[in-house]
This record gives C-alpha cells, sequence and structure tokens, in this order.
C-alpha cells in the first residue's frame, strides 16, 4: 500500500515537474527566438540611426544637382516636348530657370500623337532637336523605337512608380467618376467591374477601350493584377454589353458628364475631378474604388544636344521642389512622400493600393497589346 | 482666237506669240507653287512603301497598302464619310450660294445688315460651332431638347447632336463661309444681258434665277462644293466631338488612329492614298463639267451694270432667310458660348439660371495665361502675309490653266487641290522632313511654307472658279494691241478678280489665324503661334475657359471686321 502512494506519488511529482518545466519553457524564449530578437532590435535601433529614403533622395539630389549643374550650364539651353498645358509647362519652366539661373528652358506643346511622330522624324533624321520628352504615352514609345537615352533617377526610392530608364515625374490618376446630380452614393457602382452591371445600362461615358487612352490603360493595369483571363474578359463582355456609345476624346467626355448626358464617367483624371470640385461643380469620385495609376515620364531623347540640363531637369523635377511645382499647377505628383490634395494617400482610404500601369508591352506597343487582348472580344 | 492659228503664221513666230501671250512666267511660277505642294506629298507617299511602325524604314514593299485593302470596315467607313461629306457640302455650298445670291441680286431690305450678317459666323472656328452646338442639341443634357421639356412638355428628345444629322448640320454651317465667298464675286460681276433675255422672253424672276443665273454660276458652285466636300472627307472633329458618341465611324479616323496607335506615318498615308482616288474621281467631275470654259463666261467686254432684281414681297422672306442664317451660324452659338463662358459649369439648369450666376474667373483665367497675347500677334502678322503670297500663287496658277498655250496644265487642277486630300499632320510629316536638318527647320519660313501648302487648295479653287467666269475677250484684246502676259495679268485678270481676291485673303487669313494642325509639327519650341491658348482649352477640354477665350477672340475679329468695313471702307467681296 505504502510503495502504492510512493509510486503514484513520485508520478504526480514527476508530472507537476513536467507542467511547471512545460509551462517555464513557453514563457521563456529559446536560443534562435533570442538571437532573432536581437537582430530586430539591432534593426530597429539601425533604423532610427539611418536616413529615411526623403533624407536619402534629398541628399542624392543635391550631389546629383551639384555634380550636373556646372555641365548642364555650360550648355545653357533645355528643350522639353511635352503634352501638357502651356500654363504648366511655363510654371514649371520657370521655376526650373529660378533654380538653376543660366540655363534657358524652352517647350513645345503636341499632342501624344504629334509628339511621337515629330521625335521620330527627327531622330531618323539624325536632328539633334529636344532633350526632355515630358508626357504620358509618349516616353515608352519613343524608347521603344530607340530614341531615348537611358537614365536612372538618383531619388529612385521615393518614387510610386520606377522605371530605371526614365524619370517618373508625374502620374496620371484615373479615378471612377460620377456626377453628384444623377446618382446617389447608395447606387454607385462598388468597384471598376460594377461599372459593367446591367443596371448602369445608358448611364455610362466609355473612353473607346481600342485607342491608347485612359480605358485601355486600365483595362492594361486590371489585367495585371487579377492574372484571370476569365475575369478580365467577362469584364470586356460587360462592358461591351452596355450597349453605350464610346468616346476618343476624355476631356469632351468628362464634360458630358459634368452636364449630365451621363451620370458616370470611365475613367475621369483625378486632378480634373478635383479641380472640378473645387469649383462646386456636381462630380465626384467614388473613393473605395482604387485608382489606376499611370506613369507620366521625363524621357532624356537620345540625340539630346543639352543632356546633362535634361538630366538635372529630371532630377529637378522629382526632387521636393520640382514636385511642389507640379502640384502648384494642378498635376499629380510621383513620389511616395509628399502629400497633396491629389495624392493616392490624401484622396483614398488608408492602404489603398492603387492599380498600376506596368505592362511593358501595352506602354510600348498599344495597338499589339490591344490586338491580342481587347480586339477579340470588343470587336469579335 | 484665229488670229493666231492663221496657217500663214510659222512654227517659231507661234512660239514667240506664245510665250508673249503667257507661258513661261505663269508655268514657271506654277511649276514652283506645284513643287512645294508635290515635294512633301511625294515624301509621305514614297514613306508609305518604305517605313512601318515607329517609322522604321522596311524596304520597298507594299505591306501598308495590302493592310488599307485588307481592312474589312473600310468600305461602310468610306460610305458614312461621303454622306457625311457630300451632305454636308451640299447644305452649306448651297446655302452659300443662296445668301450670295441674296446679297448680291436681290432688293432684300436693310442692304448694309444683309450683307454683313453672313460675313460674321465665317469668323467662328468650326471647333467652337462644334462645342456649342453639342451643347445645344445634345439628348439628354442639351439646351434645345431641355427647352421643349421644360416649356413645350415635349418628353421626346427631339435633337441629337451625336447623329449623322447633326454632324452634318454642325459641319455643313462650317461649310457656308466657303459657298458664299466664292460665289459672291460671281454674281456681282454678272453681265446681265442673258437675264435681261430672259425676262424679254417672259421668263419669271425666279425661273430665270434657276434657269440662268445659277447655271452661269457652276464653275464657282462647284470648286466650292469640291474644296468643302474634300474638307468634309478629312475633318476631324466633327467625326470624333459628335460622330463617335453616335456609334458613326468616318474613314478618316483610320488614318489617326495609324498615327496614334501604331505610330505608323507609312499606313496613315496608305488610308490617305484612299481619300486622294476619291479627290481625283470628284476633280475628274470637276474638269469635265467646266470644260467648256467659254459657257461659264459672264463678263465679257461689253460694258455692264450689275442688276438687282426686285423680288417683291419675297424681299421679306430673302431677309428672314439672311437673318435666320445670321442666328444659326453665329448668334445662337455665340450666345451659347458666352453663357457658358460666365457660369461656374454648365449643365441645363445651370444655364437657365444665368445671369444670377455670373461669374468672370474664366475671361481672368485666358487674359493672364502667358502666350495669349504674344500668339496672336505673331499669327497675325504671318496670316496676313500667307494669305497675300497664297492667293496671288493660287490666281498665278489658274490663270496658267485657263489663259495659257501651255500643254497638260489640268494636271495643276490636280495638284492645286492635293493638299486637301491629306490630314494635316500626314502633310505635316512630309514638310517636316523637307525641312530636318537644314537652316529652315524651326524657323517661320518652315511654318509659312507649311501654312501656304495647306491654304493653296483654297486660294486656287477659288481663283481658278473666278477665272472661268472672265470671257477670253477681254484678253485677246489686250494681244492684239501687243501686251504681254504680265499686262493681261496685272491690269485686266487681277482687276476685274478683286472681288474674288478679297474675299480669298480674308477667309485664308481668318483660317490660318487660326491654324492648329498643320502648323503644330512646324512650330518652334518656344515660338508661341496662333491663339494656341484658345485652342488649347478645347483640346484639354476646359470648355468654359475655351469659351471666354473664343468669346475674346471672336469679339477682336467682329470688331476689326466691322472697323475695316465700315471706318475703311474694306471690301470682302462686297
Amino acid at each position: 500500500m505504502a510503495k502504492k502512494i510512493f509510486t503514484g506519488g513520485s508520478i504526480a511529482f514527476v508530472a507537476i515537474l513536467f507542467a511547471w518545466s512545460a509551462a517555464r519553457a513557453a514563457e521563456m524564449p529559446n536560443m534562435d527566438t533570442m538571437k532573432k530578437a536581437v537582430e530586430k532590435g539591432a534593426q530597429k535601433v539601425m533604423q532610427t540611426a539611418a536616413p529615411s529614403p526623403t533624407t536619402k533622395a534629398a541628399q542624392a539630389f543635391e550631389k546629383v544637382s551639384k555634380e550636373l549643374y556646372p555641365k548642364a550650364k555650360q550648355e545653357g539651353n533645355l528643350i522639353i516636348y511635352s503634352v501638357w498645358d502651356v500654363e504648366h509647362l511655363r510654371a514649371i519652366t520657370d521655376a526650373f530657370m529660378k533654380r538653376y539661373p543660366g540655363i534657358k528652358a524652352t517647350y513645345w506643346q503636341g499632342r501624344n500623337p504629334e509628339i511621337v511622330t515629330r521625335v521620330l522624324t527627327e531622330f531618323q533624321g539624325g536632328q539633334a532637336s529636344v532633350d526632355i520628352i515630358l508626357s504620358d504615352n509618349a516616353p515608352p514609345v519613343v524608347r521603344a523605337a530607340g530614341a531615348i537615352a537611358s537614365y536612372d533617377t538618383v531619388q529612385r526610392d521615393v518614387l510610386l512608380l520606377h522605371d530605371p530608364t526614365m524619370a517618373t515625374v508625374s502620374l496620371q490618376i484615373q479615378a471612377l467618376t460620377y456626377n453628384t446630380k444623377k446618382l446617389k452614393p447608395a447606387d454607385l457602382p462598388k468597384s471598376w467591374e460594377d461599372v459593367a452591371n446591367p443596371k448602369f445600362k445608358g448611364m455610362v461615358a466609355l473612353d473607346d477601350p481600342m485607342r491608347a487612352g485612359p480605358l485601355s490603360s486600365m483595362l492594361a493595369g486590371l489585367k495585371e493584377q487579377w492574372k484571370d483571363n476569365n475575369r478580365f474578359n467577362n469584364f470586356v463582355k460587360g462592358l461591351k454589353a452596355l450597349g453605350v456609345p464610346v468616346h476618343k476624346s476624355t476631356s469632351a467626355m468628362f464634360r458630358l458628364v459634368i452636364s449630365g448626358e451621363y451620370a458616370i464617367c470611365m475613367p475621369a483624371l483625378l486632378h480634373d475631378v478635383m479641380e472640378e470640385k473645387g469649383k462646386g461643380t456636381p462630380v465626384d469620385y467614388v473613393k473605395t474604388v482604387p485608382p489606376v495609376v499611370f506613369p507620366r515620364q521625363a524621357g532624356i531623347y537620345a540625340k539630346a544636344p543639352n543632356p546633362n540640363a535634361a538630366k538635372l531637369f529630371a532630377e529637378w523635377a522629382i526632387s521636393t521642389q520640382g514636385q511642389q511645382v507640379i502640384d502648384s499647377v494642378g498635376r499629380e505628383t510621383s513620389r511616395k512622400d509628399f502629400k497633396s490634395k491629389t495624392s493616392i494617400e490624401s484622396a483614398y482610404p488608408k492602404g489603398t493600393k492603387a492599380i498600376p500601369v506596368s505592362d511593358k508591352l501595352f506602354l510600348e506597343d498599344p495597338k499589339k497589346w490591344l490586338d491580342i487582348n481587347v480586339k477579340p472580344i470588343w470587336e469579335g | 482666237m484665229s488670229f493666231s492659228r492663221s496657217g500663214s503664221t510659222t512654227h517659231w513666230n507661234s512660239i514667240k506669240l506664245s510665250l508673249r501671250q503667257g507661258t513661261l512666267v505663269p508655268l514657271l511660277a506654277s511649276t514652283v507653287a506645284g513643287a512645294a505642294i508635290v515635294t512633301p506629298v511625294l515624301i509621305v507617299l514614297w514613306r508609305s512603301f518604305t517605313t512601318g511602325k515607329l517609322g522604321f524604314s522596311v524596304g520597298l514593299n507594299l505591306n501598308n497598302y495590302l493592310r488599307v485593302f485588307a481592312d474589312r470596315d473600310i468600305l461602310p467607313m468610306l460610305g458614312n464619310s461621303v454622306f457625311y461629306a457630300a451632305g454636308s457640302a451640299a447644305l452649306g455650298t448651297g446655302l452659300g450660294a443662296m445668301l450670295a445670291w441674296i446679297v448680291a441680286r436681290t432688293n432684300t431690305p436693310g442692304k448694309a445688315l444683309v450683307e454683313l450678317m453672313p460675313l460674321y459666323p465665317i469668323l467662328m472656328p468650326p471647333i467652337m460651332k462644334n462645342i456649342a452646338w453639342i451643347l445645344l442639341l445634345a439628348p439628354r443634357s442639351g439646351i434645345l431638347n431641355g427647352m421643349l421639356q421644360q416649356f413645350f412638355g415635349i418628353e421626346t428628345l427631339v435633337f441629337n447632336a451625336f447623329s449623322m444629322a447633326g454632324m452634318i448640320w454642325v459641319f455643313g454651317l462650317a461649310c457656308v463661309p466657303l459657298g458664299y465667298l466664292f460665289l459672291l464675286p460671281v454674281f456681282l460681276s454678272f453681265d446681265p444681258s442673258l437675264e435681261e433675255s430672259a425676262y424679254i422672253a417672259g421668263s419669271k424672276p425666279v425661273h430665270t434665277m434657276m434657269r440662268i443665273t445659277f447655271p452661269l454660276a457652276a464653275p464657282a458652285f462647284l470648286s466650292a462644293f469640291v474644296l468643302n466636300l474634300l474638307r468634309g472627307l478629312r475633318s476631324f472633329e466633327t467625326p470624333v466631338l459628335q460622330g463617335t458618341p453616335g456609334n458613326i465611324k468616318v474613314f478618316v479616323s483610320r488614318v489617326y488612329d495609324s498615327m496614334a496607335l501604331e505610330f505608323n506615318t507609312g499606313l496613315a498615308t496608305a488610308y490617305s492614298v484612299v481619300l486622294v482616288v476619291l479627290s481625283v474621281i470628284t476633280l475628274y467631275f470637276y474638269v469635265r463639267a467646266t470644260r467648256f470654259s467659254e459657257r461659264y463666261a459672264t463678263i465679257t467686254g461689253k460694258g455692264y451694270r450689275v442688276k438687282v432684281i426686285d423680288i417683291g414681297p419675297w424681299k421679306y422672306v430673302t431677309f428672314l432667310a439672311v437673318f435666320l442664317y445670321f442666328l444659326a451660324g453665329i448668334v445662337l452659338p455665340f450666345v451659347v458660348l458666352i453663357v457658358v463662358s460666365m457660369i461656374p459649369y454648365f449643365d441645363y439648369d445651370t444655364f437657365m439660371s444665368f445671369p444670377s450666376n455670373a461669374v468672370l474667373n474664366n475671361y481672368y483665367t485666358v487674359l493672364k495665361h502667358p502666350s495669349f497675347v504674344t500668339g496672336l500677334y505673331n499669327s497675325l502678322v504671318l496670316s496676313v502675309t500667307i494669305a497675300v503670297v497664297t492667293v496671288l500663287a493660287g490666281i498665278v496658277m489658274a490663270f496658267t490653266i485657263h489663259r495659257t498655250r501651255a500643254v497638260g496644265t489640268k494636271i495643276f487642277e490636280f495638284i492645286g487641290t492635293l493638299p486637301l486630300a491629306f490630314p494635316p499632320l500626314v502633310l505635316s510629316v512630309g514638310l517636316v522632313i523637307i525641312f530636318l536638318g537644314t537652316p529652315l527647320y524651326n524657323s517661320l519660313w518652315a511654318l509659312g511654307i507649311g501654312l501656304f501648302v495647306a491654304y493653296f487648295p483654297y486660294a486656287f479653287r477659288n481663283a481658278s472658279g473666278a477665272i472661268v467666269n472672265i470671257h477670253k475677250e477681254l484678253d485677246e484684246a489686250a494681244w492684239v494691241h501687243g501686251a504681254r502676259w504680265r499686262h493681261v495679268f496685272f491690269k485686266i485678270t487681277l482687276p476685274i478678280l478683286k472681288p474674288s481676291v478679297g474675299g480669298a485673303l480674308f477667309y485664308i487669313f481668318v483660317e490660318s489665324i487660326r491654324n492648329v494642325d498643320v502648323a503644330v509639327l512646324l512650330t518652334a519650341p518656344g515660338k508661341e503661334y496662333g491663339p494656341v491658348t484658345l485652342f488649347e482649352y478645347f483640346r484639354v477640354g476646359q470648355w468654359a475657359e475655351a469659351a471666354a477665350g473664343g468669346v475674346i477672340y471672336l469679339i477682336i475679329l467682329i470688331v476689326a471686321v466691322s472697323v475695316a468695313k465700315f471706318a475703311f471702307k474694306m471690301k470682302f467681296s462686297l
């Protein structure tokens, strides 16, 4: 009996001891865990000590600016071809010339097809005519023809969309826009896909998906993000099934939405919407639908007569000062750390993930991309 | 004519006489003008066989043309284009001819007003008309449908800007000025003896007008019609703004897609060649229809006085017709633009609330634009020069065709009209290639030559249509008295063509001052040309600012024309 009691007592003691040890083990970190914790802590300390990407970019910009300015000043000129409004170009070049005295900046303004045609004709004719091509659709196309000199900005870490061959100085942000007199918040589309819902038949102003315009770039962005051909095809089929007329002029389409001819603009540019909202125009955008972002780049012409001035301009346009000027004329900035009313962080709820357009084929040969991905559904 | 063809004249004498009567100099001048036109065209044609996407050289092949001919949409698109262009040209030229007849030949009351009313709509650029009429005729948000609904309870959407009828109406209105300016000099210089003969024979005024007056004006009418037709075939703004939303596809969009989507000027040119073929067919019929030019000679050696026809009570109807055109051509779109320029944004309710919601900030924005004033000044200087040079060259070429003995001059009929078959961007590429690598590139000269090529067809067709109306007996009388070609040209032809010259100068000046399409590739960086501001606002879709700029621009031109007309007694074909 006593033996039984002793044995039972021993087992209970061992069990209690085991349980206590297990509990302690759970509380105490093992060596690996401790090592990881030490590394993590060290990283935190190092992060605190190292400069932020903003500071790093600022330092890199100051350095490259000091290197390039004397050479650019010697060149004396900077020629820009751009699709941007003359008012914007004037403000930007004035600010650049003020920052860098001794460099005379001039510009020529045309539409994207005109820019591409002019640059390529000059390039193939051996003309050293332009330094910077500042636009959205044109630079990648010009690059595909070999007329862009690759340049990777030193401020790459602060950019939302980085291209190692051309500086992304601004973004084209597409927003799902509607006429506030025509649609109540409860009736709004919940997503880009929802626009293809048959209940919006007759209400949608649709950009022509078969041209190199905002809708086709949105389709390129969505296809890349979804990675689901069926979903993409159904979306395009849904848009076609709406049976609504398509528009070749995004700006005219936007005006018709404001006038009440249509209720939904598929799509509109965020800076246009913000500007109109500021005037009290009855338009707004659906904040819960993630925006589509397209890079606006400053490509350096391969036969640029003033290559240092071109590099200096590209860097300056990304710098905090350059971005301030770009923001002041109402265009979206390209830096992650630059807050403005048209930046995604300000205009959309926290955590909104933008849909980037980065499909190389689409950017460089929109016709081919559309022929493969959209034409069979849209015109089939 | 018989004296120069007598059998006794030796071959050498015949050549000498031919030279004296004007062959060499006009032929040479026409050849130079023709070369300026043909060279860029030949360059782009050559590239259509040798270049592919992004302007890459692909060797000599027919790929671009094979693609054009394999395009299964080409025929329906061409059908739409021809219907739209012919409809607009018929409406515009017909209306222009009617207005010219009313102004020149009838006793319509309020002469000074009637003379001016058809003139002002010319000043309004077509794109401004487009925007204004879209705002008026849009199905759901348009002002006219809104008014019908609000004041008459009509729920049906009567007007539709995005339809073929809407397109023809708007572009047709833009075609009226050419019809008017081409026909007015003809009616003003009419020898009334034929009409008088008809009256003596008992014909009534309307019958005489239909059987005598209008057939005699056929060359000028056809000239204006051909120009308007070709303008319609290659016009892009109206099809883009009104046609695309109405699912009406026109042929020229293929040309632009080739440039804007594929960046392939070779393919764009191959598509343009279809327009060239259409132009050749049109011109063939024009040349055939006017081949017996003597039939249309209304200005002869006999003295005459233009007779104004008393149309009785119909004169009030004609006044109303001119007034209605004045309303549709400028008043209505101008009022819309004024209101749009002063309201915060356009929709029907906001439009109807005017003037309680009037603001002037759009005018402030336009006036402080960095290039509004400089651009306007630069283009004013260039446009005056271009108008003078182009009109003179056009008359010389028309003179070469109709008044010299040189063989094969009919080819100039085609060459002189050729630039109209090419969309401006395609033509500009040819011009850029010519000037690249020369000191002319990026200079005002290159821009000037570009504008010359672009507007030559207007000057030429205007002169060609008018010169046919001058009987050759006037030239022959001069030759008999030993005159040389320059005497005939400067002392007979040019003075008689004065009304036509005035009209063409005015039209080309007004057109070239607002040209963006041809000028865009030829403008040097840092050199603002034209009221780029105004058109930039249209291009980027800032309609309120565009309307404000348009109102300022129109007021300047209207004041200039009125001052020229009343203070300096300047004649614009009147």
